[in-house]
C-alpha cells in the first residue's frame, strides 16, 4: 500500500478533478491518494466524483481555504 | 461550544447552500432588480462603464465611441459611479463574496502556479469581455436575464455557451494537464 500526494494548490476547477482522475487510474488497489486543494468548488467535486466511483473518501480542512482530500482506491 | 461546531453557523456560512436555494434567491432578486431599477440584472455592461470612467480619469474621452453614443449611455456616464445602480450592485457582489468567504473562514490569497495561468486568465478575460459586449450581455445579462424575460436570444445564447464551454474545456485539458 503506497501513499501519493497530488499538489493542486493554486489550480482552479476543473483541473484538480481531471488531475485526480488521471492520477488515481495509475494507482494500485489499496493505495492512498492525497489531493491538496484550495479551490472551494474542487473541494466539492473531487470527493463527489471519488465517492460516486465507489472509493473511500475523507475530506479535511487543514487551513483557511485549504483542504486535503484523501482517496483510498478500492477497485 | 465553538462557533465552528454550531449547526446554524455551518448551515448559513460554512457549507455551500443548496442549488435550489440559490435559484429561488436569484429569481426573487431578479424580480426586485427589475421592479426597482427598471432593467433586468446585468454585470458586464457595468464593467464597460467602469472602463470608460477609468479612461476618462486619465484624460481620455469616449464621447465619439459608437458603443457609448446612445443618450442612455451618455447619461449613465455623466451621472457617475455613485449614482449608477449597476455599479453599486457589482460592488455589492464583490463585497458580498468577500463577506461570505470571510464568514466561512476560507479566505486565501492563492499563489500563481505558472505563466500559463496568467496568459490564460488575460486571454480568457479579454475574450469574455469582448464577447459579452459584442453579444450585448454576459451569462447574466444575456442568459439569465434574457431567459427570465422570455427572450429567445437567451436560449440561443445558451446553445452557444455550451459549444464554447466544450471547446474551452478541451483547450484547458490540452494546455493545463
Amino acid at each position: 500500500m503506497a501513499e501519493y500526494e497530488l499538489d493542486c494548490l493554486g489550480e482552479a476547477c476543473p483541473i484538480p478533478l481531471v488531475k485526480a482522475e488521471k492520477k488515481l487510474a495509475e494507482l494500485e488497489i489499496g493505495d492512498l491518494l492525497i489531493v491538496l486543494i484550495d479551490h472551494s468548488c474542487a473541494m466539492k467535486n473531487v470527493p463527489e466524483w471519488a465517492r460516486k466511483e465507489g472509493h473511500n473518501v475523507e475530506i479535511e480542512e487543514v487551513d483557511d481555504g485549504e483542504w486535503e482530500c484523501v482517496i483510498e482506491k478500492v477497485k | 461550544m465553538a462557533l465552528k461546531d454550531n449547526e446554524f453557523y455551518k448551515m448559513w456560512f460554512k457549507d455551500a447552500w443548496p442549488y435550489i436555494t440559490g435559484a429561488v434567491l436569484l429569481s426573487a432578486f431578479q424580480v426586485f432588480t427589475l421592479a426597482s431599477t427598471g432593467s433586468p440584472w446585468g454585470v458586464s455592461g457595468v464593467l464597460a462603464n467602469w472602463g470608460a470612467w477609468l479612461y476618462e480619469a486619465v484624460g481620455g474621452t469616449v464621447d465619439k465611441w459608437y458603443y457609448f453614443a446612445s443618450v442612455g449611455a451618455q447619461r449613465t456616464l455623466e451621472g457617475g459611479f455613485l449614482s449608477d445602480t449597476g455599479s453599486m450592485r457589482n460592488v455589492g457582489i464583490i463585497l458580498g463574496a468577500l463577506f461570505a468567504t470571510l464568514m466561512a473562514s476560507q479566505f486565501k490569497i492563492k499563489k500563481i502556479k505558472s505563466w500559463r495561468q496568467i496568459a490564460a486568465a488575460v486571454l480568457g478575460g479579454l475574450a469574455m469581455g469582448y464577447g459579452a459586449r459584442i453579444g450585448f450581455g454576459c451569462n447574466i445579462g444575456a442568459l439569465f436575464s434574457g431567459i427570465s424575460s422570455f427572450s429567445v436570444s437567451g436560449w440561443v445564447y445558451a446553445i452557444f455557451l455550451f459549444a464554447g464551454a466544450y471547446v474551452g474545456s478541451k483547450l484547458l485539458v490540452k494546455f493545463f494537464m
